[in-house]
């Protein structure tokens, strides 16, 4: 697997927590709503198909009524160890061009004092100039609301 | 990239929340092109004056936008030098991320250590 530092986050923690408990944690969609977005935003799960293609849509509520909703899919599941999915393609592979294309791999091993759980986000070079272009900009400024909302809109 | 999270947080979140509104980011886009009065601003809104007023609180409390008053006239003006603090948008995608990954080992070790003393 190959990353490019300008593009991609790897994000790694020991969970002081059996794998049944973190993996529980991250596909029960009752259960993710309560860490997946930082308060005072709420995340509602609207859909969650754990499988390859399957559905996988988080909205944000914010405390102002704003809503983001961040349509995708799974792109791989292997029980208790790995998590692929994209906001790149939608239910059933269905090609998307959302505000912030990205895939997210998250991984979950054995470690001593728990869980080793890993996630690398990947996102794609070309969005920002596509997006500016595609919104008719015309300087730099644009790029980084752009940029700002496309995160908010995306939120991972 | 080394980031300062402690410091770096507390912006982000107060511009994340000025942008996760599409009214404000389309005043933005339009500030982009100059300043503008209230009134030119909230033409393309189907919104009552009092609302789209929150919606310019809240950009300049973010103090992504300032307003001036002349007379009858608020003039906005967009303030450049917050967005390209926040233009590292990787960093901030890099915040989002940790932030979830901490909420998650909290939420699991919680729960681990309830199941351990039931």
């Amino acid at each position: 697997m190959t990353e490019d530092p300008g593009l991609d986050l790897t994000i790694s923690r020991i969970i002081k927590a059996p794998r049944p408990i973190v993996w529980e944690a991250w596909t029960d969609p009752g259960q993710m709503e309560e860490w997946w977005c930082p308060k005072p935003w709420r995340a509602e799960v609207r859909a969650f198909d754990l499988r390859p293609g399957g559905a996988f849509d988080t909205l944000m509520h914010g405390p102002d009524g704003e809503e983001n909703p961040n349509p995708g899919s799974f792109l791989e599941v292997v029980p208790m160890e790995r998590i692929v999915f994209t906001t790149a393609l939608t239910e059933g592979w269905r090609p998307a061009a959302p505000w912030l294309s990205m895939t997210a791999i998250v991984t979950m091993k054995d470690h001593g004092d728990g869980t080793g759980y890993s996630a690398v986000v990947k996102h794609a070079d070309r969005e920002t100039r596509d997006r500016h272009e595609e919104l008719g900009f015309y300087d730099g400024w644009n790029a980084n609301i752009e940029q700002l909302a496309a995160i908010v809109e995306k939120r991972a | 990239m080394v980031i300062r999270m402690d410091n770096y947080q507390p912006v982000l979140n107060d511009v994340f929340h000025a942008l996760a509104d599409p009214t404000r980011r389309a005043v933005l886009r339009q500030l982009n092109r100059g300043p503008a009065s209230i009134t030119e601003l909230a033409k393309p809104f189907d919104m009552a004056l009092p609302s789209f007023m929150k919606h310019i609180a809240v950009l300049e409390h973010s103090d992504l936008i300032r307003s001036r008053k002349k007379g009858r006239v608020r003039t906005c003006t967009l303030k450049p030098r917050k967005l390209a603090r926040a233009e590292r948008w990787l960093a901030e995608q890099r915040v989002l991320w940790e932030g979830r990954t901490d909420r998650l080992a909290q939420y699991a070790e919680s729960r681990a250590s309830k199941e351990a003393k039931p």
